[in-house]
């Protein structure tokens, strides 16, 4: 009876194994989304995905204010991607809801639209362009740089899009089966110990 | 088919963890310490099988295996499934730690459903009788599974039908998958191990 207990416990747990293996090797995908947003020039892009890295596509986004007012609406497209204008100056919340009870959220906080967009259009409003020796007008060269900038950051801007929706790694895959077998022992050392105890009662 | 954070209302999550912990508290109490092994590497399995995900149809969709750990421990998959879903929502971030009671709820209780439905049959001598419940167990566990979802976004979503229609349609390939492997693992443990599908809640009760 021990023996057939344990060759039932030892296939239970090679069949865990195979599955945990496979979980590895394909790139893990499962039920969660991410978006991710930013702001660049007098644009907001989003970039929604679920875990693992398939694209969101025609999902639902809803844009709010911090005072829950909803100021638009729109859907992803096939590259899981929705832009849209800065409706507002403000702290803007965007909600994806990807159906079937997946939802995810991204705060961009007023100060940012504020430097990407607003600052550039003060600055240029407050003083009065005076042309450099160059020959080039103050915002001409402020564009430049902002162009410039832009391109330069894109990639890593894209890179931080893509960390936001990395599957599970491969810690924290082993470390859940060690929390479980780790529940495991504590179970069966709780119930053995009230049963050494009653044991005990009945020996006195 | 995780229910992420912030989708449902505070009644529908109080009343999905109510159940829940009914249904808990059922299967701790029909836990015996023969069981508890088993009921781990059980939990282990619904831990790793949300990670592989099924690539056919255009939502992202996910093993469960909730039939076989229905069939095999009955009530104890409760506590089962919810070690495993709490694990998920702290490390992969599915879920969510207020939606636990309702998500344990909604992948647990088709498992025991499918353990009453299909337990006996599972258990026949013929070999094709015994079989097709195997198959059953997986494909239907997922079924209710989809159907208990829809429910859960009964307050949420716009219509019960077309959420129910759209979760079914997308998990169409999982149940196939999932009626297979339980149909795979049930002719394996009956060669090897007839004695696992009867007496799952040991001699006390």
């Amino acid at each position: 009876m021990e023996k057939v207990r344990r060759i039932q416990i030892s296939l239970l747990i090679l069949f865990t194994a195979s599955l945990f293996v496979i979980s590895i090797s394909i790139p893990a995908l499962a039920h969660k989304v991410t978006i991710f947003a930013w702001v660049e020039g007098d644009t907001i892009f989003t970039e929604s995905k679920f875990s693992g890295g398939k694209r969101a596509i025609n999902a639902q986004i809803l844009v709010f204010d911090r005072q829950g007012k909803q100021l638009l609406e729109g859907k992803t497209n096939d590259k899981g991607e929705f832009s849209f204008k800065i409706p507002k100056v403000a702290d803007l919340r965007i909600v994806l809801n990807a159906g079937m009870g997946h939802r995810a959220e991204w705060t961009i906080p007023e100060s940012e639209i504020r430097e990407a967009s607003g600052l550039l259009g003060n600055k240029r409003a407050g003083e009065s362009s005076q042309p450099l020796a160059v020959g080039l007008s103050r915002e001409e060269i402020g564009d430049l740089i902002e162009e410039s900038l832009e391109k330069k950051l894109g990639p890593i801007v894209r890179m931080l899009a893509e960390s936001q929706s990395k599957g599970p790694s491969v810690t924290e895959i082993v470390g859940g089966i060690g929390y479980i077998f780790g529940l495991m022992g504590v179970a069966l050392y709780f119930k053995n110990r009230g049963k050494q105890r009653h044991r005990e009662d009945r020996d006195d | 088919m995780h229910i992420s954070e912030g989708i449902l209302s505070a009644p529908v999550l109080i009343t999905g963890a109510a159940l829940a912990a009914a249904g808990i508290s059922v299967g701790l109490k029909k836990m015996d310490s023969d069981k508890i092994p088993e009921v781990a590497v059980l939990s282990s399995v619904f831990f790793v099988a949300s990670l592989i995900h099924v690539p056919i149809g255009p939502s992202s969709v996910h093993l469960i295996i909730n039939g076989i750990n229905g069939l095999l421990l009955g009530w104890l998959c409760f506590p089962s499934i919810l070690v495993a879903l709490t694990l998920q929502a702290i490390l992969f971030q599915f879920g969510g730690i207020t939606v636990l009671g309702v998500n344990t709820l909604n992948m647990a209780l088709p498992g025991v459903i499918c353990y009453y439905l299909f337990g006996r049959l599972v258990n026949r001598e013929t070999r094709l009788v015994s079989l097709a419940a195997a198959f059953s167990c997986g494909f239907f566990a997922v079924l209710f599974s989809g159907i208990l979802v829809a429910l859960s976004l009964l307050f949420t979503e716009e219509s019960f039908i077309s959420a129910v229609t759209l979760i079914l349609l997308a998990h169409l390939p999982v149940m196939i998958i999932e009626g297979v492997i339980t149909l795979f693992c049930v002719a394996f443990l009956k060669r090897v191990k007839p004695e696992v599908f009867g007496g799952i809640y040991g001699k006390g009760s």
